[in-house]
């Protein structure tokens, strides 16, 4: 019962990072355009599927809190720069999107641009400094509390930051590529497939980090997953870029979606059987099945959300079908 | 830096600014909903225009509601890890089941109603606004539960220190959670109502246009709220009675409030149990706003023939009368949660052991970045809606504007190729 809601909240998460993902990536695409229409032309891009993507994060931390309490409060508090900066940027994100089309200035309409690219950048930063700070572990102490914030501040959760922010712009990119008119998907594409070798130093720098501290060879309970990782990020950015070189921006999309799903789910496997992994003593390390909830609530939290999630996944389903393809004239424009 | 104060402070600032905009989301959501119903029934363009301009409104305040929202469910790990560690397995279940069952579909539903005009089918485009409607009241049922059992804790037992779950249905039969949730829904209502009457009132008194379209939203408005403000004093009256015996270091007698510190102070050790005497003047006011409003609503009795137009002074009385049901809710906040202290849990958690281990310097920096980053956000917003308000019911709404352009094949290119 652990492990599948265990396994349940690495969907949650990991479709976030899909789906919030290219939020961000679009966002960060804001700052390549100087043309207000052009921007407002991403935007829309991405409009119905907005506020569907966002609330992935909203039911992921749900999951969280009401199956993994314990997990909870340790991860939050013990990460907390990580956490708070990368609220802060889907925070900017969630309003600035929304906002931006209200006031009928250019020059409102551009400052609110700029608010949207620093939150996805700063949401970016986040997420990765998050993962990052699960995967090299935290000073847990026997009381099951983390004392201080200094632990997270690595070589190793800079670079990995640093790397969510190219992934997520490469990510952008393939989404746009997909669902701006033909005209305008080209040169996206083009700048996708020039973003592809930039992600893959990145991802390589960050290995390379990692393999280098002691603090994430301790944690990697799993080395075959941990192993799995690179390699498999490397094979899907490759991917990504003859998706991109070919112009099959659906094949780029898939692939660019793989590499923001495999952090959250390796790092995961990579932890197994631990939650948190505790750096000053490895014995106080919170595992999944200590970080659960009690039986009573994870069958009550079965009983009552399990039934459900078939007719969630099909009203998200209802919304990609019903704005499918690529926007055009006849696309409503809202942000 | 006392990081608990700070910890206190930061949450009280981001519950109060979700809590203002989430009441107005909760009223207009109803109201919207009898707009657009309207006017796929009656097929009459005013409610067409009525829906589009509330409509606006409604998705501009949205945006803060989500916003605060976000901080504060992040605020309970960052800031408050006790409350997970302890009590998580109990009160950790209503927001999961809010999260999952509740707001991921009305954050799904309204991205497909903003974006759905003219590409929906009418029947489908209203079946969305309804189901954000009823999503949004199952997720105030579920949050309100979880708020009653930090008032009330039930259905549960403590083994080794840690709350767990005994008997849910308790949770939802809760004495602190029925009368309230039902007060807060009508808090909303005469919010949502108040709002429009009042909006709509300054356009009448500025002779807009478009008389006939506010005429009818000062209608629907004014008649909502002098419907619902009336129950809400009277559950909010029935609320006291429910909670005075749950809290006697709150609402007892002078007996029963020495019983229960006694109690107290045998089971968590000395310390000063009673709540600050700030809730008795909130209640002591948010009572004297409950009538005034209620002499506000009272002026319904002019809508026929008009009246309350041609007089004018009671379009004014409307108008000034708009921030009352805000000042009202946060005094009602404040009685309710203040009143609470010092406890997170009343009676079986502290706010001392519940606030994370996490130092001053951090919880500072925290607590200013977030209620700047919240405050600018809100004050931003509220002047967005002023401005939309101001403009009226414009041709170039931008919410369900008819695309320019009418393309011959209606089938989207294919993408995913």
């Amino acid at each position: 019962m652990e492990l599948a809601w265990y396994a349940l909240l690495g969907v949650f998460f990991a479709a976030y990072l899909v789906l919030g993902g290219y939020d961000y990536g679009t966002g960060l695409m804001l700052a390549r355009s100087g043309d207000p229409a052009a921007r407002r032309g991403l935007l829309n891009a991405v409009g119905p599927f907005f506020l569907g993507n966002e609330v992935w994060l909203i039911a992921a931390v749900g999951i969280l809190f009401g199956a993994f309490p314990i997990l909870e409060g340790e991860l939050l508090a013990g990460l907390y720069p990580a956490f708070a900066g990368a609220v802060t940027g889907v925070i900017l994100v969630t309003a600035a999107v929304q906002l931006r089309s209200r006031p009928a200035s250019r020059w409102a309409r551009t400052a609110w641009d700029r608010v949207i690219v620093v939150g996805s950048a700063l949401a970016a930063l986040g997420w990765g400094a998050v993962l990052a700070g699960m995967l090299q572990g935290v000073p847990l102490n026997e009381e099951g509390r983390v004392e201080g914030i200094g632990h997270l501040f690595t070589p190793f959760a800079l670079a990995a930051a640093v790397t969510m922010v190219a992934l997520v712009a490469v990510h952008g990119a393939a989404f746009l590529a997909l669902r701006l008119p033909v005209d305008e998907a080209g040169p996206v594409a083009a700048l996708g497939r020039r973003l592809v070798p930039v992600a893959l130093a990145a991802g390589v720098v960050t290995t390379v980090v990692a393999l280098l501290s002691d603090r994430v060879r301790d944690a990697a309970q799993q080395p075959l997953a941990a192993i799995a990782m690179p390699v498999l990020l490397v094979v899907a950015l490759l991917v990504a870029w003859v998706g991109f070189g070919r112009r099959s921006p659906g094949l780029a999309f898939t692939a660019t979606s793989v590499t923001l799903a495999l952090p959250v789910l390796l790092v995961g496997a990579t932890l197994w059987p631990n939650a948190l992994y505790s750096t000053i003593d490895p014995a106080a390390s919170l595992t999944v099945a200590d970080a659960a909830a009690s039986g009573p609530t994870l069958r009550l939290l079965t009983w009552l959300t399990v039934p459900l999630l078939p007719a969630l996944l099909g009203f998200q389903v209802m919304l990609w079908w019903v704005f499918r393809g690529r926007t055009g004239g006849r696309a409503p424009v809202y942000w | 830096m006392d990081p608990l104060l700070l910890a206190r402070l930061q949450f009280a600032t981001t519950t109060s600014i979700h809590f203002l905009f989430v009441l107005v989301t909760l009223g207009l959501i109803t109201l919207l909903v009898y707009l657009q119903t309207a006017w796929v029934v009656t097929k009459k363009p005013v409610y067409e225009r009525l829906t589009r301009f509330w409509g606006t409104l409604y998705v501009i305040n949205y945006v803060l509601g989500i916003a605060a929202g976000v901080v504060m469910e992040f605020q309970f790990g960052l800031n408050w890890s006790g409350l997970s560690k302890y009590v998580g397995n109990v009160f950790g279940a209503p927001l999961a089941i809010e999260t999952l069952t509740a707001f991921f579909l009305e954050s799904t539903f309204l991205g497909m109603w903003i974006f759905g005009w003219h590409r929906l089918r009418r029947g489908v485009h209203l079946a969305l606004l309804w189901g954000v409607a009823l999503t949004a009241y199952i997720s105030a049922f579920w949050i309100m539960a979880g708020n009653a059992w930090m008032q009330n804790p039930v259905g549960y037992e403590m083994r080794d220190g840690i709350a767990h779950l005994t008997e849910f249905s308790a949770l939802v039969t809760n004495p602190a959670f029925r009368m309230a949730f039902v007060h807060t829904m009508l808090a909303a209502l005469v919010t949502g109502g108040i709002l429009m009457a009042s909006i709509s009132s300054w356009h009448l008194i500025r002779r807009t246009a478009d008389f006939e379209l506010f005429r009818k939203s000062l209608r629907i408005g004014l008649v909502t709220a002098a419907l619902t403000v009336g129950p809400l004093l009277h559950f909010g009256f029935i609320q006291l009675a429910d909670m005075a015996p749950l809290q006697p270091t709150k609402y007892g007698t002078p007996e029963e409030k020495e019983a229960k510190i006694a109690e107290l102070t045998t089971a968590f050790g000395p310390g000063d149990y009673e709540p600050p005497t700030i809730f008795l003047s909130s209640l002591s006011f948010m009572f004297i706003i409950g009538f005034l409003l209620v002499l506000i609503c009272l002026q319904f009795v002019l809508l026929p023939k008009d009246l309350l137009i041609r007089l004018r002074f009671p379009l004014w009385i409307l108008l000034f009368a708009l921030p009352l049901p805000f000042v009202a809710a946060i005094l009602g906040w404040i009685t309710r949660e203040v009143g609470r202290q010092p406890w997170a849990v009343y009676g079986l958690l502290r706010v001392e052991d519940a606030v994370s281990p996490v130092s001053g310097g951090v919880m500072f920096t925290s607590f200013l970045g977030f209620t700047l980053l919240l405050g600018t956000l809100a004050i931003t917003n509220w002047v967005l809606i002023a401005k939309h308000a101001a403009r009226g019911a414009h041709d170039d709404l931008a919410l369900g504007r008819p695309p320019e352009q009418e393309p011959a094949d209606d089938r989207p290119d294919p993408a995913f190729v």
